[in-house]
């Protein structure tokens, strides 16, 4: 089992089960209220799409003290004959274990790699813990191009409200598109399909003692395979809900932690994504169709309030990083009314461009340097909002697709200013 | 006759053997200042040379320590003047090891109290060096976590947090240099009591119409804010 320790009793299953052809990892920390759901959608996908493969369900825990491993232990669908008409008859194997290292994501999918490495596993699939929305089909679409298709990454597609994803659809959507030529639409979607070559790949890569094994690994994942070349598609899931987040999350924390690792990978892949120029489509699968989405609230003037206190707090820090030019236009936003706020989407692409170069140049510490973007981030999304309140998901969608094109567009500013 | 010739003439020849014991040291005086003199340029030329390599103005810029010394009067770049400090101390150095060669005891009495406060002048400029860089880091996140939650007074905050932060970096050097100890930590109870109680006063007597005026502001914030934002944003 090369260098990896698992724990005994780990050890001793995994010895029992020798071998299996898919691997779902399902990593968790306290959902012990949506894990069962997520656990038995997983179940019926096997046994729906999968009989004739061994598979292994793999829950990667950082110690919850709810009972999520008892959940996970005593979910099972009770009668396989309500949802198939013929089922496997051999029961999926489940390994339920609490993982070791840094506290996180990151570190919950490195033991999840490393056990489908031992099992020498065809096809991995990882799917959040926190899913109200998720199918015996999902399962189907994460392992299927993999497995039929020969495809090493499958990232999802999601119907999601005009107003959600927001950190997705207007900094880390645009950004990997326009550095790396690749048009996946949910970079950190969280739900992935991959090759067990992929896992093994990412094994070698060591990033297990950095800020990856405890947020970034979504986009790390995406962009490794991405970069190195590997075979990336993606697969329409439907609409994904999910358990309410903790209110109490910091907005500008959640921005750090995507922003910082996106950046960072920048740092990592530079002599990728410099010369490549224009992007490509990448194929999905899934059938796609509209769903109902509940409506959101939203409280612009608020958002507003935040951009504006920004301004007048951080306008010294954003002098440095946006350079007298870009500041002077944020400057006049600032003094824009409720009615006719607009954030130009050209403006925005340079914003982000400019803090991706500081963080670069090491201007300011990297968290102080991504926190101090929030109040432009919440104005950019208080102008979206405003421009999109009316349109349809198609319309708003279109205006997303204009962004990406503004960030292609500007491509040359970053590289000519990266030294 | 022979008497008065050897009276006149002992005070000479004792002044001729103290003159011939001294002239060594003079001269070893003036070896070690020669030599300490054209070390501390050599070494003054090497570090702002590796300065200029380390892009150490650029770094001084990004730390806001230019802005001090501009604050300060002085114009000239920072790595010229760490490189002044640095020849300055050396020749200081120099200065006091070779009038220690000198060997007069009053002399070596201030040299051996030079020494044994350099350990004390080393640490006050640590403190100062890492308080300084340290209260920076603090007042920034301070500023960029209010501003974040929309306060509205977060670089008066901010300023607050850096100015006191600095006040007690400020006595911790002097008490670290014995500069009137005592003094100093009167000084700071008093400065530091005084704002705490001015504050309590200003807030609770002179101002409650802006206390009003502020919680009824917070009060209808929080109001507005029962809308409740249900983007996620990720």
């Amino acid at each position: 089992m090369k260098n990896t320790t698992f724990r005994t009793e780990v050890h001793e299953q995994l010895e029992r089960i020798g071998q299996a052809d898919i691997i779902v990892g399902i990593p968790s920390f306290n959902n012990a209220r949506t894990i069962g759901h997520v656990v038995r959608a997983v179940q019926g996908g096997l046994a729906k799409y999968f009989p004739d493969h061994k598979a292994v369900i793999v829950n990667s825990d950082g110690g919850s003290s709810d009972g999520t491993s008892d959940v996970v232990h005593n979910s099972s669908i009770d009668d396989f004959n309500a949802i198939l008409l013929h089922h496997r008859v051999s029961p999926v194997s489940k390994i339920v274990f609490p993982y070791s290292g840094i506290p996180g994501k990151g570190s919950a999918f490195r033991t999840i790699f490393e056990i489908a490495e031992v099992l020498v596993a065809k096809a991995c699939a990882v799917v959040d813990s926190d899913l109200r929305s998720i199918t015996p089909e999902w399962i189907e679409l994460l392992l299927k191009p993999v497995l039929v298709g020969g495809y090493d990454y499958v990232s999802p597609l999601y119907h999601r409200h005009k107003f959600d994803g927001t950190i997705t659809n207007s900094i880390v959507y645009p950004l990997t598109r326009a550095l790396y030529g690749r048009r996946v639409r949910q970079p950190i979607g969280g739900d992935f399909g991959f090759s067990g070559s992929l896992a093994q790949y990412y094994l070698t890569k060591d990033v297990w003692q950095t800020d990856v094994a405890r947020f970034g690994i979504d986009i790390w994942m995406t962009t490794t395979a991405i970069a190195n070349g590997f075979k990336v598609t993606q697969s329409f899931l439907g609409a994904k809900i999910h358990d309410a987040k903790d209110p109490g999350a910091d907005l500008s924390s959640m921005l750090y932690q995507v922003v910082s690792a996106t950046f960072e990978l920048m740092e990592t892949y530079s002599g990728v994504w410099m010369p490549i120029r224009g992007t490509e489509p990448v194929p999905a699968f899934g059938f796609e169709y509209t769903v109902g989405l509940e409506p959101v609230n939203v409280n612009t003037a608020r958002m507003l309030n935040t951009f504006r206190e920004g301004l007048r707090n951080l306008g010294e820090i954003w002098l440095d990083i946006l350079g007298a030019g870009d500041f002077s236009e944020v400057e006049r936003l600032g003094a824009l009314p409720d009615s006719e706020f607009h954030f130009p989407i050209g403006l925005w692409a340079q914003v982000v461009y400019d803090f991706a170069l500081a963080f670069h140049k090491k201007i300011l510490p990297a968290e102080h340097l991504i926190k101090s973007m929030t109040p432009l981030y919440v104005g950019k999304t208080a102008s979206f909002i405003l421009e999109a309140k009316d349109m349809g998901q198609t319309e708003a969608d279109a205006e997303i697709e204009k962004l990406c094109l503004e960030f292609e567009k500007r491509k040359d500013y970053l590289v000519s200013n990266w030294k | 006759m022979e008497n008065f010739i050897n009276l006149i003439l002992e005070p000479l020849k004792e002044l001729f053997l103290k003159f011939k014991v001294f002239v060594p040291n003079l001269l070893a005086m003036l070896v070690i200042l020669f030599i300490g003199i054209l070390l501390a340029l050599i070494i003054k030329r090497v570090l702002m040379r590796f300065l200029a390599a380390i892009n150490f103005d650029s770094w001084s810029d990004r730390m806001g320590f230019t802005k001090i010394m501009r604050k300060g009067d002085m114009w000239n770049k920072p790595s010229s003047t760490l490189g002044l400090i640095v020849f300055w101390l050396l020749i200081v150095l120099t200065l006091m090891s070779g009038l220690n060669a000198l060997q007069i005891p009053a002399i070596d009495q201030l040299v051996s109290q030079f020494f044994s406060y350099i350990p004390r002048f080393f640490s006050a400029a640590m403190i100062l060096i890492v308080g300084y860089l340290f209260s920076g880091f603090i007042s920034r996140a301070v500023l960029i976590t209010a501003a974040n939650s929309g306060f509205h007074y977060a670089k008066l905050l901010a300023e607050a947090v850096h100015t006191l932060l600095i006040v007690l970096i400020l006595a911790m050097i002097m008490e670290q240099l014995q500069i009137a100890p005592s003094i100093v930590l009167a000084a700071f109870s008093i400065i530091f009591g005084g704002i705490v109680i001015a504050l309590a006063i200003a807030f609770g007597v002179g101002g409650i119409d802006a206390a009003r005026r502020i919680i009824e502001k917070e009060a209808m914030t929080k109001r507005e804010d029962e809308t409740k934002d249900e983007i996620e944003h990720i």
